[in-house]
């Protein structure tokens, strides 16, 4: 216990420093072809970036810390599936081929974006083989370390291979304030504009007091067509979730399922603030140098927030009303 | 935590298959380009791997997948093997509902030729040493207006291996391949592909060389999962290092077709067939007639393997004359007439005759046995064997290869088929979920779902074997005689059993 506290206090102080985002771990990060002061408007803690860069070399071992995530992953495809089947940027009210361009933002080490981009057709615009209906998938983060073995990974299976060479499969190292700088659009588009933009087990990892969640999310929501879907999971922050997720999940094995300091609660965010800094978003990202978005933003934008259960030797399951206990899979629509 | 992926698959090369080791690795290292890649490659095209292929190919979600199958036996010869209507095979299974049903749903038991296939309603099994008896029937738990259940369906295992080929010529050739007449000569991991192509290091690479003489060189195929429905000496678990725990019964099972006489009483409602199970322990395992279309039956006798030499030492006659008296004589009857000498005056119908006349006959014996189809009594050792598991990166296991188990009840093949059913709708969440079909996470479903079942059904048939091989009377029989008294005068457990035998 002792020991637990400690760490604790020396969490808390660090997350006190100001911090900087070019500290000497994000430097790596640099090695791509972006512009530098471009960076100064990123909502990457360097606390969260080294923590996650550590875990890169067991990231693909299923028995390993991130073996709950990638049980978990079935589901981000059933949600996406859930929300598409309510509408998407298109008009054809029946749509079967694979046309949606995803932007995977905080990729890690690419447990959902390799996922997706197993689904793409080896041939452009044939039939979809999976609801998810995916042409083409963009996924960005900030490690160096976990871009690179993301890549790697993707390698060892031909099919996302070839997608990765075609260019219908992209693992940019960088971040979601570059992509929407840099005009870093789908294969073929020169405007930061997607049909699914996803954001999984991301919000939590923001940290409130260095970078703003609303201007994260208002930032998600400029990267997304009308009609499109802005995905995303994360964890309230309620009793029963600091329970099942600081004390439980954390907590040395055999109980704990995920590496401690994953996670810091304070952190956490409940589904009202989401939806809050959504409808905000809507509106900031309508802006433009001469009008500013309204009300009117946030009147074609559906909602949707389903709980999801993780019950050991079951699994994962998304329980409607379980919001408040811990995971949740949350979605907002933009108005077309 | 178990490290996974390059480490755990070693390369393996076929014990039959050792000599020109050396001449195939250079041929392969000469070789300039990437083996041809496949999402799923099932070694062995017994009734498991057939079942998986068509499982796969009726899937819509599952058709578009790449697969091949590999098969030492001519498939063209089984797709065509047909027999005199009069005639059955000796290999025959014994198919649960739940069996049927997954048949039906894969849309293969179309293809079967229905007028070789007998369903059967009632099943007698008793204690040859104690006389408690147990009776499967379920005409006491449905209305006398509708059909009574089918307890289980016999198929001859050509005639089901014939509807799935069928079944799987009838999804067309589009991104199939069956490699019939072939063998594996040799299965290794692949290498990475730098700098363009990808990283193979991880996929089992399957040589394929065709048997008899060929001088062409062997075909060689990437697995994205490799299942090994391959047998009891699984080549594809050798290569995965999974090791198999077991023994050996030191017992056979004699097979034969057997045309059968009449019923004394004629079965109510006519249409309705019994299968019967007389539990031997004198003689080291049961007797069992099951039914087949024209009156005709199957045997399967598991014996002592030196019991299992007389028999099939005898004539004709008096082979029959030892089938009919196993159902009807007591032990020691039994003990005497094995030990009969084949050249002796008096012949084993004349002593059945004799003895039946002074023998209480319990109520459910079959009718006589009355002929045997020549050719067919042969036999079979008994074994069990359970694998460690049935998965490792991109390797599952699937029918023989993960389980072997005492046919005292007809389960094995019912096990097989229930594994395909498991791993087929595994390999279909993946791919509907974008998963790497041959990812531990993905087949980690399939074993959960598959392992502790079969154990328990390989277990309880282990359990029944040793129980009614304790020969004489005693307290295991006591047990024995109680245990099915009190089940058959519960209708509630008796129910729940047959619910249970019933399924998988």
């Amino acid at each position: 216990m002792a020991s637990m506290r400690g760490r604790t206090l020396a969490r808390a102080l660090r997350s006190n420093k100001p911090i900087t985002p070019m500290t000497s771990s994000f430097k790596p990060a640099t090695k791509i072809n972006q512009p530098l002061q471009s960076r100064t408007h990123t909502s990457v803690s360097a606390d969260e970036l080294s923590h996650f860069s550590g875990l890169a070399s067991s990231w693909w071992d299923p028995m390993g810390p991130s073996r709950i995530l990638h049980l978990m992953n079935p589901l981000r495809h059933e949600f996406i599936a859930s929300c598409l089947s309510e509408g998407t940027t298109e008009a054809n009210p029946n749509p079967t081929s694979a046309n949606l361009h995803y932007l995977d933002i905080g990729c890690g080490g690419g447990i959902f974006a390799e996922s997706l981009a197993r689904t793409i057709p080896s041939t452009p615009q044939a039939q979809a083989p999976t609801p998810t209906r995916a042409a083409s998938m963009t996924a960005v983060d900030p490690s160096t370390d976990l871009i690179n073995m993301a890549r790697e990974h993707a390698r060892m299976d031909p099919a996302v291979h070839a997608h990765l060479q075609d260019g219908r499969f992209r693992y940019l190292n960088t971040t979601l304030e570059d992509v929407l700088e840099s005009k870093i659009g789908p294969v073929g588009s020169s405007e930061a504009q997607y049909d699914v933009v996803s954001l999984f087990e991301v919000l939590e990892h923001i940290d409130p007091k260095t970078s703003s969640p609303l201007g994260f999310l208002s930032n998600c929501l400029r990267a997304l067509k009308p009609g499109g879907w802005l995905v995303g999971s994360t964890i309230s922050r309620t009793f029963p979730s600091w329970i099942l997720n600081q004390v439980i999940a954390e907590a040395p094995w055999p109980i704990g399922v995920v590496p401690r300091g994953t996670h810091e609660w304070s952190k956490f965010v409940n589904p009202p603030e989401v939806k809050g800094w959504l409808q905000e978003g809507l509106m900031r990202a309508a802006d433009t140098a001469t009008v500013r978005g309204g009300a009117e933003q946030v009147k074609g934008m559906q909602w949707k927030c389903v709980g999801a259960i993780y019950i050991p030797g079951f699994g994962w399951k998304m329980v409607p009303g379980t919001e408040d206990y811990g995971n949740y899979f949350w979605a907002v629509r933009k108005g077309v | 935590m178990r490290p996974i992926s390059r480490s755990a698959l070693r390369p393996h090369v076929c014990q039959t298959c050792r000599h020109g080791i050396g001449a195939g690795r250079r041929r392969f290292a000469s070789q300039s380009g990437s083996p041809d890649l496949y999402d799923v490659v099932c070694v062995g095209g017994g009734p498991a791997g057939l079942g998986l292929m068509a499982a796969l190919r009726a899937s819509p979600i599952t058709s578009k997948l790449r697969v091949a199958l590999i098969e030492t036996q001519d498939l063209t010869k089984a797709q065509a093997w047909n027999l005199e209507p009069t005639q059955y095979s000796n290999r025959v299974s014994s198919l649960t509902p739940s069996s049927v049903a997954f048949l039906r749903q894969i849309g293969a038991y179309d293809h079967l030729d229905v007028d070789r296939v007998q369903d059967y309603q009632d099943m007698q099994v008793w204690d040859g040493q104690t006389g408690s008896s147990i009776s499967f029937d379920w005409s006491m738990e449905t209305s006398p207006f509708e059909d009574p259940r089918t307890v289980a369906t016999m198929t001859e295992n050509a005639n089901l291996v014939r509807a799935l080929l069928r079944r799987i010529a009838q999804s067309g050739d589009e991104n199939l391949s069956l490699f019939s007449n072939s063998t594996v000569a040799s299965i290794e991991t692949g290498s990475d592909l730098k700098p363009e192509g990808p990283d193979l290091s991880a996929w089992p690479v399957l040589s394929i060389k065709p048997t008899g003489p060929s001088e062409s060189t062997p075909k060689r195929i990437a697995a994205r999962l490799l299942v090994g429905a391959d047998g009891i000496n699984s080549p594809v678990r050798s290569f995965a290092d999974i090791s198999t725990h077991g023994w050996d019964y030191g017992r056979h099972g004699i097979v034969a077709t057997l045309a059968l006489g009449d019923l004394d009483i004629p079965p109510f409602p006519a249409s309705k067939r019994t299968a019967y199970q007389r539990f031997l322990p004198a003689l080291g395992g049961p007797i069992a007639l099951l039914p087949l279309p024209n009156n005709h039956a199957t045997l399967v006798w598991s014996t002592t393997p030196e019991n299992a030499a007389y028999l099939k030492s005898l004539s004709t006659p008096s082979f029959l004359a030892m089938v009919n008296a196993a159902f009807r004589l007591e032990m020691t009857d039994l003990s005497y007439m094995m030990g009969m000498s084949s050249t002796s005056d008096i012949s084993h119908q004349d002593e059945l005759t004799w003895r039946t006349q002074h023998t209480a006959l319990p109520s459910q014996v079959p009718p006589p046995a009355t002929a045997v189809q020549e050719g067919t009594v042969a036999s079979f050792p008994l074994r069990f064997r359970h694998a460690a598991q049935y998965v490792s990166p991109r390797v599952a296991l699937v029918g023989d290869a993960a389980h072997v188990i005492h046919p005292l009840a007809g389960q094995g093949l019912n096990l097989g088929l229930a594994d395909v059913a498991s791993l087929s709708k595994t390999i279909q969440y993946a791919v509907s979920h974008g998963m790497d079909v041959g990812d531990l996470i993905t087949l980690e479903r399939y074993s959960s779902e598959r392992y502790l079942p079969n154990a328990k059904i390989g277990g309880a048939c282990d359990l029944l074997h040793k129980m009614y091989t304790v020969p004489g009377e005693g307290p295991v029989a006591w047990a024995r005689s109680l245990g099915l008294g009190v089940v058959d005068r519960l209708p509630f457990v008796k129910s729940f059993l047959m619910k249970n035998a019933e399924g998988y």
